[in-house]
């Protein structure tokens, strides 16, 4: 045997010896140790590569952006940066904030922010959701203590996403470790500092000591957080109800409602951003001749679901049926003269009837979440006749079979980062880019316009007309906003905010 | 070569390893057999159970109260009769997409059945035909065959059949399949042993110097012969392809909703364990019962078929 | 002995070979490995520099002898998911599929042999119908749905176990018992049926006309000569069990081997799920092996087959 097979055996003993005396987890307010559980983890902590919502939580609790957008009112405030002005439509100038240290004790600086963005722009870093940075064209340092970012176009949502998806990273210690490096052991400016990734498994963290002071979010109370993958749902919730977890989340309604009567335990419905929808494979690459190519057939489709229904016996809480592919709050995101599809399952086997399939046809659904939504979707599409074969997968794997064109129908739901503007979501779906099923020119013609328009009144109707014609063309039919059940210890204080971000560095114990 | 005796008789974990091998030569008088069945008890209550199973599976859309398939999502999760808010319309009650349960278990009976007897039977043929040849033909042959054995057994069966239904797509057919080529080993070590009992009896030798092809041997003289072993290995191997299709379906990669399969039942009631456990229960006791049907006629069946097999 | 010992080496090795084109083919089966490695976002050319990178273009014998070379070094690449090795990702995880089997096996063992011993001491009686009514029923229990109960009972209602996770040797207990109640039975079984044999051969009668202590007679005399096949069985049920140990892990949340085979599946991280078949079935290659060649050492009989 090779020596390096065999130091590799010594290391598995090893391990081996520590589980066994290893030491209980501690979790809740005696140990001053938040313990959260959620059912998967991203595939990488860094936050620009990937997409799951583990992810953004780990990303706004451990790095600081550019900028804050206040929740109570929606204005945005300076982070990192302490001020900015726009030297033109396309032009960004910043000011960053002096005195801000990384958590390896390196000091932030501008040449740090020009690193970060200049990096996740090259091909080569494979950013995982591209438009939250594909509107920079570049960025440069232009003084000690300030940049400027280039745009690509006028992209007048750009304060939105400096203050979300786009994190600041220590451009040394990046440069130094590399991608792989940096995902097993991170490094950025927030309230908590990343101390252990486990992979599959979870991610430890704690207080970051010398956080800057005057930092909107504040100092963390809580000194440390532990994030645990707990895959299966009853796990989660018979954790929480004996005190092994103090948070969770997405608790269906059913058990929410019983859990409400538990003892020592805090439920909290809110409504969040997520918008869940079916995305149609309209091109037909996912099978030869697909049905999903006519309009009658998609428009079919929407009728057959009776999603009022969904969302009053199954999803509850403060879900609402959406009829415009957005978040309503989101910034251009309006359904008004946008085609509405009410439950109707003789509307929908009539068209089917026309579109030629009277008879109906099997296609296959793909879904990461919530598989009873996609079940439900499921019985109804089978009540007119419509076969759907349910492949269930894990997110990144089944986002990734959808971009490769494997799926017909996809069960999709969107957070849109939690960007409040309308870019953030039909931008991944309809512009044109991999995730863009339908690649319909009028569609990403409109996007486009409203993506570069400094006219808010021109974003608008730019929007609304694409919503239009998605709506009408039955390219996706958007279900309805997420509610999401938190239940947590009664021993802390926690309030949830529709962006569907826990703010655990704003939670404290009683 | 031949196979370690050991691993041999204890092919599957989750099974008995007692599996008949000491065979009488000449099969026992029906009317023997038949009085022996009727006196043993553990034969007559699996026989019982598993008939009104079949029964009850066979006769599914003649009782089945309402459509397996209608969901109605107002009513969902009504309690059974039995319970405060239990109604006569659904005597089982409703699943978490108002569908009524016990419509859904009739029909998942068949879906159980239809599973456990045609993995059985894939595997059955893969299993004898392999078993015979070895213990037949002895020889390069055994050696062959047991070496496909042991190979087999090498591979872990739950990961492979998840992997291959991941690859191909989760469906009744696949898990069919997938089970009917991974569960053949009991049934070819088990052919393999009596074949090789068999093959130096007298009526066998005789055959042979009749003049009889090794095929009509094969089909006349031997495989009557081990008839009543291989039914029990097929008992045996039904309960456990029925077993392990709940485990898929539990894992999210065995038959696919809305097929009501047992198993399938059990995996989604799972998520109402804790505060309304009867979603679980009902499909998990009709799966324990019907398990322990097929396992205790199977075990009766041998007990009866080959007395002097159990001590 | 020796020639026994070459033959069946020779035939594990033959099985381990078969089992890796096996595993090497179900990795090939997933799909094209260049996009995969290269990931959603990589463009044409980078999937063709890849190709030629990892040797993808190369024909399918040169990539299976090469792969078959770094297996053999315990190089199984990289993992498609995360942006690991996946040896380091199975050597974080296969500890704790270990410690759970033998911890599983340990308790089928204790409660097994004696179960089997007493049925066949008091055999035909209530209690030998029991154990094995005890059996019959456990056979019939899908063991996610027995896991899930002794979570309910044990830790939602006494709360005496942990419900999740390995932190410590109390996370073990139930996976434990839940893993180890599905190879009692055989255990069970195999023991009793040892003892009947014993109990009824010549030399234990020779004891007994001798007037030794019943006690003594059954654990001296039987049981040390009816728990040899035992031995075997125990080596080949840890096998199962490892790769049995999915289910259990997916309940327990207990982050072993078995999740993260399952996990992977999910992921549609190939290389991940292949390494682990391959080492899974090289254990159980090995742990029969040594069965054997126990067995044939102990009983001379064995050898000659």
């Amino acid at each position: 045997m090779p020596l390096r097979s065999l130091t590799r055996a010594a290391a598995l003993a090893a391990s081996l010896a520590t589980l066994i005396a290893a030491h209980p987890a501690l979790a809740g307010k005696a140990d001053d140790t938040l313990v959260y559980a959620s059912d998967s983890e991203p595939e990488n902590v860094s936050p620009y590569h990937n997409s799951a919502r583990e992810g953004v939580i780990l990303a706004r609790n451990c790095w600081d952006t550019l900028l804050w957008r206040d929740p109570e009112d929606g204005t945005y405030k300076p982070m990192l940066a302490t001020a900015w002005t726009w030297a033109d439509d396309t032009t960004l100038d910043l000011t960053i904030r002096e005195g801000v240290v990384f958590h390896n004790g390196d000091p932030l600086g501008p040449e740090d922010v020009a690193f970060t963005f200049n990096y996740v722009l090259t091909p080569e870093a494979r950013t995982v959701t591209r438009q939250n940075v594909d509107w920079m064209k570049s960025v440069e340092v232009t003084g000690p203590h300030t940049v400027r970012i280039h745009l690509k176009a006028p992209f007048p949502a750009a304060l939105e996403y400096l203050a979300g998806p786009t994190p600041i990273f220590p451009a040394a210690y990046f440069k130094k470790v590399g991608l792989d490096g940096f995902a097993k052991a991170p490094v950025g400016s927030g309230p908590y500092r990343i101390t252990k990734v486990d992979s599959g498994r979870g991610v430890s963290m704690e207080r970051f000591d010398t956080y800057w002071a005057g930092s909107p979010l504040g100092k963390p109370k809580i000194g440390k957080l532990q994030f645990r993958v707990i895959p299966d749902g009853e796990s989660r919730m018979a954790e929480l109800m004996t005190g092994g977890v103090d948070w969770i989340w997405r608790v269906p309604s059913d058990q929410a409602e019983q859990l409400r009567a538990a003892p020592n335990i805090t439920v909290l419905n809110s409504e969040t951003m997520r918008v869940g929808f079916l995305q149609f494979d309209t091109l037909g690459r996912a099978k030869e001749n697909s049905p999903l190519k006519d309009v009658r057939v998609r428009q079919a489709i929407s009728y057959a679901i009776d999603r009022k229904a969904m969302v009053d016996n199954l999803v509850r809480g403060a879900s609402r049926v959406m009829n415009a592919l957005c978040f309503v709050d989101q910034f251009g995101c309006t359904d008004q003269g946008v085609m509405r599809y009410p439950y109707d399952p003789a509307k929908a086997k009539a068209l089917l009837k026309d579109a030629g399939y009277g008879n109906g046809f099997e296609i296959d659904l793909g879904a990461y979440r919530e598989r009873d939504y996609a079940e439900a979707v499921i019985g109804y599409l089978g009540a007119v006749g419509i076969k759907a074969r349910l492949n269930y997968l894990r997110y990144a794997a089944f986002r990734d079979s959808l971009r490769a064109g494997k799926v017909s129908i996809g069960y999709q739901t969107w957070g849109s980062f939690s960007v409040l503007d309308v870019s953030a979501f039909d931008g991944v779906y309809f512009r044109g880019g991999e995730e863009d099923l339908t690649k319909d020119p009028q569609v990403i013609a409109d996007l486009q316009e409203g993506d570069g328009s400094t006219d808010p009144e021109t974003r608008k109707a730019a929007y609304a007309k694409a919503l239009q014609r998605i709506a009408a063309q039955a390219y996706a039919l958007p279900m309805f906003s997420y509610s999401t059940n938190y239940a947590f210890t009664s021993d802390l204080n926690f309030t949830a905010q529709p962006d569907e971000v826990p703010r655990f560095y704003a939670a404290s114990w009683k | 070569m031949s196979l370690p005796p050991d691993t041999a008789a204890l092919a599957a974990p989750a099974l008995p390893p007692e599996t008949p091998v000491a065979l009488a030569p000449v099969p026992s008088p029906t009317r023997l057999i038949l009085r022996r069945g009727l006196r043993h008890s553990g034969f007559l209550i699996g026989a019982g159970i598993l008939g009104l199973i079949v029964l009850a599976a066979l006769a599914a859309p003649l009782i089945a109260p309402h459509d397996p398939y209608a969901q109605d999502v107002s009513r969902r999760l009504i309690p059974p009769v039995w319970q405060a808010k239990g109604t006569w319309d659904h005597v089982l009650g409703t699943d978490k997409l108002g569908r009524d349960y016990l419509s859904r278990l009739l029909y998942g009976g068949q879906i159980s059945l239809l599973i456990g007897l045609s993995a059985a039977l894939i595997s059955g043929l893969i299993g004898t035909t392999l078993g015979l040849c070895a213990g037949y033909f002895g020889g390069w042959v055994d050696s062959v065959v047991s070496y496909i054995v042991t190979t087999r057994l090498a591979m872990p069966v739950v990961l492979v059949a998840l992997a291959m239904a991941a690859l191909v797509g989760g469906s009744l057919k696949v898990v069919v399949l997938v089970l009917g080529f991974l569960l053949w080993d009991r049934f070819a070590v088990v052919t393999r042993a009596a074949t090789q009992q068999i093959r130096n009896q007298d009526f066998v030798s005789a055959a042979r110097a009749a003049g009889l092809t090794d095929l009509r041997i094969i089909g006349q003289e031997i495989l009557p012969n081990i008839m009543n072993a291989l039914i029990v290995v097929a008992t045996l191997e039904m309960a456990h392809a029925i077993l392990l299709e709940a485990a898929l379906s539990f894992l999210g990669l065995g038959v696919q909703p809305p097929l009501p399969s047992w198993g399938l039942m059990i995996a989604e009631g799972k998520q109402y364990m804790f505060f309304q456990p009867w979603v679980i229960t009902i499909p998990g006791v009709a799966l324990l019962l019907l398990v322990l049907a097929i396992n205790l006629l199977g075990d009766g069946l041998r007990d009866i078929t080959a007395p002097e097999a159990r001590h | 002995m020796l020639a026994f010992t070459v033959r069946r080496v020779l035939v594990a090795l033959a099985v381990a070979v078969t089992v890796s084109v096996a595993s090497f083919l179900l990795l090939h089966l997933s799909g094209d490995l260049a996009t995969a490695i290269a990931g959603p976002e990589a463009t044409g050319p980078q999937i063709a520099q890849i190709r030629q990178d990892y040797g993808l273009d190369q024909p399918l014998l040169t990539q299976f002898l090469t792969w078959g070379w770094r297996a053999l070094h315990l190089d199984f690449g990289n993992s498609f998911y995360f942006r690991e090795r996946v040896i380091d990702l199975l050597a974080a995880r296969l500890p704790i599929t270990l410690y759970l089997g033998f911890i599983a096996l340990a308790v089928a063992l204790f409660v097994a042999i004696p179960l089997g011993v007493i049925a066949a001491v008091k055999r035909d009686t209530w209690i030998d119908r029991t154990a094995l009514a005890v059996s019959v029923l456990g056979q019939a229990m899908p063991s996610f749905w027995f896991g899930l109960t002794l979570i309910l009972i044990f830790s939602v209602n006494l709360r005496w176990l942990p419900v999740s996770g390995n932190a410590t040797w109390k996370n073990f207990v139930l996976p434990a018992v839940a893993l180890g109640y599905y190879a009692m039975p055989a255990v069970m079984r195999l023991t009793r049926n040892g003892m009947l044999e014993v109990l009824a051969s010549d030399y234990v009668r020779t004891a007994r006309a001798k007037g030794l202590p019943p006690r003594k007679i059954l654990v001296r005399h039987a049981l040390r000569n009816a728990v040899i096949p035992v031995i075997a069985l125990a080596a080949v049920q840890f096998g199962f069990m490892l790769g049995g140990s999915i289910v259990i892990e997916a309940v327990f949340s207990l982050q072993g081997l078995g999740q993260l085979a399952w996990e992977s599946i999910a992921r549609n991280d190939f290389p991940v799920v292949q390494a682990i078949v391959l080492v899974l079935a090289m254990i159980y290659i090995g742990l029969t092996l040594a069965a054997d060649l126990l067995n044939a050492f102990l009983d001379p009989r064995l050898r000659q087959s």
